[in-house]
């Protein structure tokens, strides 16, 4: 494989860092404080190609390859990894149909989801032990004619803003997740009702909140892929989804490892800069290595989905990775930082409660170490 | 499990029952308004617990330290912003218990009495982890000093009664010079600067101070001139493990709440694969090493033998197992970890490895112990070989 990026992921990379620093940086605090979604900014980022990225050109996408992807979302959590993470789970719902829905749901979806008109959710996870267990799993029922949604979806991002939703439900409580399908359902569909959006500790400005079906009467039309054909669909999803959450660790930890290199130069301590110290040096030169390393590693797993090669032990090793160390970048740099840094004046606070978000174990039980191990020949 | 005395027992468990009572229910309202929780000192009236440190003869409740270790553990288990208030407030008394005179400490500890605080004023903006290096003087003028300098990060500034100022009387002898001094709230020229706005702790308070021709009394020097360095650094030592035991407090509750959240997720169920398992178990493991690590600094202290070293260690081990047991709840518990308290744990864990002295500070210290004394010959020459 090639580890240099090709001139066009360059340049991608670089209009990404333009926007960033014009639109995204002066309103990273603010966002941060309100919480509020950024509607405007959104605007801005479909205005310039942003939210179609993955798709093709003649839906109005922008037809960039899974590297060039990752680039973008690692430039954008440079600044804020929030926006980043509304463009991801966006653009992860808009690929999944484009993978796996019809001709028809093409063309009614994927237009306005590459203009930006329209904004994309995924809804996977529920409240049980796995999605399709427990009382409050999502069921929908089949009727002589289409389907009925009931139950409830957990942790939904996007949550309240999006138009459409990926969405996942048991067929038969009987096969449980096996009979996982999934449906596109429109946020305006009768009986579809977002919850309170939900306190997180950081990506403040991606709506996260519950998702409760109650009778919501689905058109054959809706159905995505096939019946009992959501798991793999689930699974695809969440690993193309968990190799951009890693460059938005990245793209964190990169931004976070400038700032405290940049602090220690200056931070002058026992007559010197606190950068000619060995013990300042290694906590931001083990930073450091770890992006690169997980850069390195994602961009791998990038190109294999851009290839159309099998990609999810890389994809899952990244994450295995990240899991053990994307919060430490920050826990390092702050440290770099110390008493100064921890103030939320500093921008690293916003860094070290974004960063969390974006390397979780969200199902329990399945975790990438299972996938790597059982690849181990 | 360290063996406790009932006595030892009974004071944990009342301060789990406070805990429990006024802290829990009050932690994330504070924790979201960054507003100072009156209502603690309000509420510790009644078990005078501002007054665990005070020695007996000066009416206060005499605790030893493994005694304090236990309720700040407590504290930190409730909400380590309210704990920082606690053991800030200590912290401040034990520069006055190490070289204060015994009218410096009735005066000093009468106020702790009736559930008000202190805080301990060193660090400044360009003396951070290089203490010695601060500008804050104190000029002799007859029976008085005149302190002028800025101090920040100060805990518990903006609501203490009282206050150990550090400040230097000869400059010219560098930190040979540093002293410190008794503060009262309310001197001419005493004034509290911008309120900080944390990651965590966030229920604490954190202030500059401003000190602008503060005529303080002669009789307010602690110990001599000059002496304030020495002064500082015992009381860092005194003091470190109160950061231990509200770290321990920490990782206790961020493993307590991973737990119960995979019973509510599980119930009735088998328990997820050993990947999960495991990872409790290790958690689990820091847990008690920490705990255990703590206590035995707090008995040695107790005993009256050396424990800078180990002070150093639990601090350093203690902070850096609560730092890496909330990451790991927060990532292992996914969205749920994320949308839950479990945020606070991660945020506040962060500051128990920065301040008292950075854990480089601490590792600083135990390299110097560790490289003190050459090893005995014989396992040198093995090492050699």
């Amino acid at each position: 494989m090639n580890f240099e990026l090709t001139e066009e992921q360059q340049l991608i990379g670089q209009s990404a860092r333009d926007f960033g620093k014009q639109y995204i940086e002066p309103i990273a605090v603010e966002l941060d404080h309100t919480g509020e979604y950024p509607k405007a900014l959104v605007q801005a980022l479909a205005k310039h190609d942003f939210m179609g990225l993955l798709l093709p050109d003649d839906v109005g996408g922008a037809a960039a390859g899974f590297v060039s992807y990752v680039e973008v979302i690692e430039d954008l959590s440079r600044y804020c990894a929030a926006v980043a993470s509304i463009v991801n789970n966006h653009t992860i719902a808009a690929y999944v149909i484009q993978q796996w829905g019809t001709a028809d749901q093409k063309k009614e979806y994927l237009p306005s989801l590459a203009k930006g008109e329209l904004l994309g959710g995924v809804a996977i996870y529920e409240h049980g032990p796995t999605p399709g267990v427990g009382a409050e799993a999502l069921v929908a029922t089949k009727q002589d004619v289409g389907y009925v949604l009931n139950g409830k979806k957990a942790f939904v991002r996007n949550a309240g803003e999006a138009g459409v939703y990926v969405v996942f439900a048991i067929t038969d409580p009987a096969l449980g997740a096996k009979s996982l399908t999934a449906f596109l359902v429109k946020a305006a569909a009768i009986g579809v009702t977002v919850g309170e959006k939900l306190e997180t500790m950081g990506l403040k400005g991606c709506p996260v909140a519950d998702l409760t079906f109650e009778n919501v009467v689905l058109a054959e039309t809706a159905l995505l892929g096939t019946v009992n054909g959501g798991a793999a669909i689930a699974s695809q999803a969440l690993a193309v989804a968990s190799v951009a959450e890693a460059a938005q660790t990245v793209g964190i930890g990169q931004a976070a490892v400038e700032h405290a290199a940049a602090y220690a130069k200056q931070r002058v301590q026992f007559g010197k800069p606190v950068a000619t110290l060995q013990a300042i040096q290694t906590l931001l030169a083990e930073v450091a290595t770890d992006c690169h390393l997980a850069r390195l590693g994602l961009r791998n797993a990038a190109l294999l989905i851009e290839e159309g090669k099998p990609f999810e032990v890389e994809a899952a090793m990244v994450k295995s990775f990240l899991a053990r160390l994307g919060s430490k970048m920050l826990i390092d740099t702050c440290q770099v930082e110390g008493g100064f840094g921890y103030s939320e004046s500093m921008p690293l606070p916003r860094m070290f409660r974004d960063i969390a978000g974006t390397n979780l174990l969200d199902a329990p039980g399945d975790f990438p170490e299972k996938l790597i191990a059982a690849s181990i020949a | 499990m360290s063996i406790l005395s009932p006595e030892q027992k009974s004071i944990q468990q009342a301060a789990k029952e406070f805990v429990a009572k006024v802290i829990i229910p009050n932690a994330a309202k504070f924790d979201k308004s960054g507003e100072f929780p009156m209502l603690l000192l309000e509420a510790s009236k009644p078990s005078n617990i501002f007054a665990m440190a005070v020695p007996k003869e000066f009416g206060g409740l005499n605790y030893d330290a493994l005694t304090q270790a236990l309720v700040l553990e407590e504290w930190g288990y409730g909400c380590a912003g309210m704990g920082t208030t606690l053991a800030a407030s200590v912290l401040s008394m034990d520069s006055v218990l190490i070289a204060g005179t015994d009218e410096q400490k009735r005066r000093y500890f009468k106020p702790m009495l009736n559930a008000e605080i202190g805080s301990f004023g060193l660090t400044e903006p360009g003396a951070g982890s290089d203490a010695a290096a601060g500008t804050a003087t104190a000029v002799k003028k007859g029976d008085e000093y005149i302190l002028n300098g800025t101090k920040c990060w100060i805990t518990n500034g903006g609501f203490a009664t009282v206050y150990v100022i550090f400040a230097n009387t000869d400059p010219a002898a560098g930190v040979k010079g540093i002293s410190a001094f008794i503060v009262e709230r309310g001197l001419p020229g005493f004034t509290i600067g911008t309120t900080d706005h944390k990651l965590g702790i966030r229920a604490s308070n954190t202030v500059e101070l401003l000190l602008k021709d503060v005529h303080v009394p002669a009789t307010n020097l602690l110990g001599k001139e000059g002496e304030g360095m020495k002064i500082a650094m015992k009381t860092l030592d005194m003091a470190r493990p109160a950061i231990a035991a509200l770290s321990v407090g920490i990782a206790q509750r961020a493993l307590d709440t991973c737990v119960a959240h995979v019973h509510a997720r599980f119930p009735g169920k088998p328990f997820p694969g050993q990947t999960l398992q495991f990872k409790l178990a290790d958690m689990q493991i820091l847990v008690e090493a920490a705990r255990e690590t703590l206590h035995q600094a707090m008995q040695l202290r107790d005993a009256g033998v050396p424990y800078s070293k180990e002070s150093a260690i639990c601090k350093t081990f203690c902070s850096d197992v609560a730092m890496q047991v909330s990451a790991t709840a927060v990532s292992l518990m996914g969205s749920y970890g994320y949308t839950s308290e479990l945020g606070k744990y991660m945020r506040d864990s962060k500051i128990m490895q920065i301040y008292e002295g950075t854990n480089q500070i601490q590792r600083l210290v135990i390299s110097r112990a560790v490289l003190a004394h050459a090893p005995a010959a014989g396992a040198a020459q093995k090492a050699g070989k």
